[in-house]
């Protein structure tokens, strides 16, 4: 097959002779280097070199046991929510650096960067001189955590899975990064507008729903995660039942189960909700849904999507859109505001666009 | 031998000394296929015997399917005989190990398929592999041998060349080199004229029959080419049908009646120009 | 007529190593962490002379901990692949041969992925359970593999492309099943990383133990390597110049599949390298094999060590996966070589 000769034998070192000189030269060098290799190869410990602060050894969500500084002063986030988070405590002047993705709020954007939170650089990562790094198992790989602690790095990994599971979380992470009275402050006020909602939905009926994470294929959410929790706090249940987190299901189905209402993540920001409605109208199993027909579409705020505290806000966006009759008129438009001055928008979110890739593999 | 009753004459094969030019010797030697090993063979060959010298080219000849390639497979030591013995050199070949046998027999491929490209003398050292240790580098030794067999066939010209760009008739020829840097006792060919237009094949021939007389090889070929076995070997292994109905030299293998039989045509047997028998076919029409 | 010697193999070698060792100073030096090569020399003979004390904690960090770990074991997967695929070639007497195409890494990675459906925490388990999922198609392609009791080389090539589909048809299923997080582990892994935390805290043991793996498999493959030259011109002209050709099949196949096995567990697959790194050096140095075999595993440790620098420098401070820099730069050689062919 591979006939030409003039590509291969001819070879273009063939026939070139090395000085004997030149060769045993080569020869010394070479070994000198292996042998200077060796040398500071067999040198390598066999375990990390400690710090020489005080620290307090504390077990995070996944069960490591991690070794975190009593008083930490640089922070390095690796989601969007923690960082979040982070701003909502007040703490964003111990912010050293956060991922790409961080864009809520939009002095996030400004901080020095790491990398994404699936491929972060480790290096950048040791050169911000962290004392604490947060990370959370909704979109970090266990395979970053690990060697972010074999380099002796703390890092605290929250896993949350229910909205409760998230406020205990952020007491927690506000409590190792020594800002607990604004930690506790904010999951009151948190809790409390949860209560406002619950309190006034608690005796309604669940209405159901049928969560769009992606359109085509279609996959909606699994019951173990936190939006499927979020979803009940606001009043709603998915029509949908499954253990695995991203379910894909047929449309068939769906017409079969007939949900009440259709959320949709504000992927579609441009448009508002009549282009979408008018647009899915258009679809041949969509238009036989009875929800396509009533025009009962949400586009939910993107904040459904991260265990973070703008979460609240969509769960009451959510709220009012499901019982209209029972939240007041005015409750529409107003914007929301959160500790530290954050303000809920609606953002093209590359992290969930992440999300769904993988989901579709 | 002495007169009356008593003197017995030693029968034509056993020689007691041994024949030093005796290279190959073929006792009985027979073979069998079978579809499985409980059912009837479905071909049989022999039970053969013939002989070869040194300087001596045999010519093993038969019609298609009457045995001939599966007699090859025995005298290479590629099939064990199932009766009978054959040996080379003194020693029964399919007990060689693969090496020795190798240096003793060199079976001449009728092509060859490169799947990278390789340089003539490349190509011809190759022949060398079996008088070296598992990870061998050629010595010079090695390759004087090998120019040598260039020299035999004469392609000392083409040494540098590539192996894809040669013609038919110089590839064959560096084919048959590298079979002779084996330096076998033996040099067996199947079929090599098959492909040679008959310029091709005189000249193949030729070169075998110099070989054969200059170098001391014993060649033996296997062909189904009357004319041109009757005029380059000294003697033939005539096949039929696994059988072995005439073994001698070329006038006492052509005979009209047995040819016809044999080939199944109509056949007619002149003398040619050298003395050697010649075969031509009778008008059909 | 100018044979080969050793005295000239062991020149070549000695060359490529000089290039293996200047591109490792170059990856040493280069990463989003600023660090001189001043300072990378005096954190290694600090090292050297047991000076830890003096040794910034981070230096240690970046280059010990993160860099050196990362270049030994590109350098043990670039070579194991390349000779891996030098070795495939030959057997399957096919220039297309990679080292995946007999289904070993389909193997490695449903291994590698039941592992992390099962037991996702456990140390060590991916590794295990990779290898062990090489080593079973090993030797169900073998068995599969086989004509009248020998390896044929047309057999086992269908043998292995059935394997393949086959596993990858079952790692589809399990991934529709997967409930999350193994999701994006998962693919992170099939992509090949070279970041792979290793299975103990002994670091320069486990890369021992690799690089004895390694050195045993590639050695046993060298040791055919005369054979090779022949069975390359022709099965049936080998067997009559005398080599063992049963044997030597086997004995590759082995060695060529415990390669790619070590490392596609180590760092999962990696493509383009076993294919295109042989036939490199082959119009670098020859096709002899008793050549080809060092040349070709030096040049896939440099292939991969430069492949994983670019990975992590190009779009800092994101890393690409080490195998989208080999697929971005191999394709391009790929059509290359295919048209240098049809002129």
């Amino acid at each position: 097959m591979w006939r030409d000769a003039s590509l291969y034998s001819r070879g273009f070192f063939v026939g070139r002779k090395f000085t004997r000189a030149g060769r045993q030269l080569f020869c010394v060098i070479y070994f000198l280097a292996c042998y200077g290799a060796v040398q500071a190869a067999a040198a390598v410990p066999r375990q990390t070199p400690g710090f020489k602060r005080a620290m307090k050894v504390v077990t995070d969500e996944t069960g490591r046991r991690v070794a975190i500084p009593f008083s930490v002063q640089r922070i390095v986030t690796l989601a969007p929510d923690l960082t979040e988070t982070v701003y909502a405590l007040g703490l964003e002047g111990k912010l050293a650096a956060d991922t790409t993705f961080c864009d809520t709020p939009a002095a996030a954007k400004l901080k020095p960067h790491i990398g994404s939170p699936q491929t972060p650089s480790l290096e950048a990562i040791v050169a911000m001189h962290p004392d604490l790094v947060l990370a959370t198992t909704s979109i970090n790989r266990p395979e970053t955590v690990d060697a972010l602690l074999r380099l002796g790095i703390s890092v605290y990994t929250s896993d949350p899975h229910t909205v409760r599971g998230m406020l205990d979380s952020i007491a927690r992470m506000a409590d190792l990064m020594g800002a607990n009275e604004q930690g506790v402050g904010l999951v009151a006020q948190l809790q409390a507008r949860l209560d406002a909602v619950h309190s006034r939905i608690a005796e309604l009926p669940l209405v159901h729903v049928l969560f769009v994470v992606w359109e085509d294929p279609l996959i909606t959410i699994g019951q173990n995660t936190f939006i499927a929790d979020a979803l009940r706090w606001a009043g709603a249940e998915s029509v949908i039942v499954a253990d695995q987190n991203y379910p894909q299901v047929s449309m068939e189905e769906i017409v079969r189960l007939q949900p009440e209402y259709i959320l949709f993540t504000g992927n579609h920001a441009e448009s508002n909700d009549d282009h979408e409605l008018s647009r899915l109208r258009t679809r041949p199993a969509w238009k036989a849904l009875k929800a396509i027909q009533m025009g009962h579409i949400v586009q939910v705020d993107d904040e459904i999507t991260k265990p973070s505290p703008g979460l609240v806000g969509a769960i009451e966006q959510i709220a009012r859109e499901l019982h209209p009759g029972v939240f007041s008129s005015d409750g529409r438009g107003e914007s929301i505001e959160l500790q530290g001055g954050v303000t809920a928008e609606i953002f093209a979110n590359m992290l969930w666009e992440r999300e769904r890739d993988f989901c579709a593999l | 031998m002495s007169a009356g009753g008593g003197a017995v004459a030693l029968p034509q094969t056993a020689r007691p000394g041994g024949n030093a030019n005796l290279r190959l010797k073929v006792e009985q030697a027979s073979y069998a296929y079978a579809a499985t090993d409980r059912s009837a063979p479905k071909f049989t060959l022999g039970p053969a015997s013939f002989e070869a010298q040194q300087r001596e080219l045999l010519a093993i000849l038969g019609p298609n399917a009457s045995g001939k390639s599966t007699m090859l497979k025995l005298l290479a030591g590629l099939l064990k005989p199932l009766s009978g013995r054959i040996e080379v050199d003194g020693t029964e070949v399919s007990e060689l190990d693969l090496k020795v046998r190798a240096q003793k027999i060199a079976l001449v491929a009728q092509e060859s398929e490169l799947l990278f490209p390789l340089r003539v003398w490349e190509y011809v050292l190759q022949g060398r592999y079996p008088y070296g240790k598992r990870l061998r580098f050629e010595s010079d030794e090695d390759c004087l041998l090998a120019g040598n067999a260039l020299a035999q066939v004469g392609a000392d010209a083409l040494r540098d060349r590539w192996m894809d760009q040669l013609s038919g008739g110089e590839k064959q020829r560096v084919i048959l080199a590298r079979a002779l840097a084996q330096q076998p006792s033996l040099l067996l060919l199947d079929e090599p004229t098959q492909h040679l237009d008959i310029g091709g094949k005189v000249e193949l021939l030729r070169r075998l029959r110099r070989l054969a007389d200059e170098n001391r090889y014993t060649v033996i070929v296997v062909t189904h080419e009357l004319n041109l076995a009757a005029e380059f070997s000294d003697r033939i292994v005539l096949l039929h049908k696994g059988k072995c109905p005439r073994i001698g030299t070329p006038a006492e293998v052509y005979e009209r009646e047995l040819l016809e039989e044999v080939f199944e045509a109509p056949l007619e047997v002149e003398s040619g120009y050298s003395g050697r028998p010649r075969v031509i076919l009778r008008a059909t029409r | 007529m100018r044979p080969l010697t050793p005295q000239r193999i062991l020149g070549i070698c000695a060359l490529l190593c000089g290039v293996l060792f200047a591109v490792c100073v170059v990856s040493l030096r280069m990463g989003a962490y600023p660090i001189s090569v001043r300072d990378i020399l005096s954190t290694l003979f600090n090292a050297a002379a047991g000076r830890r004390e003096e040794i910034p904690v981070e230096f240690w960090q970046v280059v010990f901990g993160l860099r050196l770990p990362r270049i030994a074991l590109g350098i043990l997967v670039g070579a194991s692949l390349s000779t891996a695929g030098a070795g495939f070639q030959a057997l399957l007497r096919n220039p297309l041969a990679d080292p995946y195409v007999l289904g070993v890494s389909s193997g490695a990675a449903l291994g590698a992925i039941v592992s992390l459906i099962v037991a996702p925490h456990t140390v060590g388990a991916i590794q295990i359970a990779a290898f062990v999922g090489a080593a079973s198609t090993i030797a169900a392609v073998y068995f599969l593999g086989r004509r009248g009791g020998q390896l044929d080389s047309p057999t086992l090539l269908l043998a292995g492309i059935v394997a393949a589909s086959f596993l990858s048809a079952i790692i589809m299923f399990l991934l529709t099943m997967v409930t999350g997080s193994e999701l994006r582990s998962i693919a992170f892994w099939l992509m090949g990383d070279l970041t792979a935390p290793p299975p103990t805290t002994n670091v320069l043991g486990w890369l021992g133990f690799l690089f004895f793996v390694f050195i045993v498999a590639a050695g046993a493959m060298y040791t055919t390597s005369s054979d090779l030259n022949l069975i390359l011109t022709g099965e049936q002209e080998a067997k009559h110049l005398g080599v063992n050709v049963n044997r030597v099949k086997f004995v590759v196949y082995i060695a060529a599949s415990v390669l790619t096995g070590l490392a596609v567990s180590v760092s999962g697959a990696i493509g383009y390298v076993g294919l295109l790194v042989p036939h490199v050096m082959r119009m670098l140095f020859g096709t002899d094999y008793r050549m080809l075999i060092p040349t070709a595993a030096i040049g896939g440790a440099i292939a991969i060590v430069l492949a994983d620098t670019l990975a992590r420098t190009v779009v800092a401070p994101t890393e690409l996966p080490v195998g989208a820099m080999t697929a971005l730069a191999g394709a391009p050689v790929f059509i290359y070589l295919m048209r240098r062919r049809m002129r």
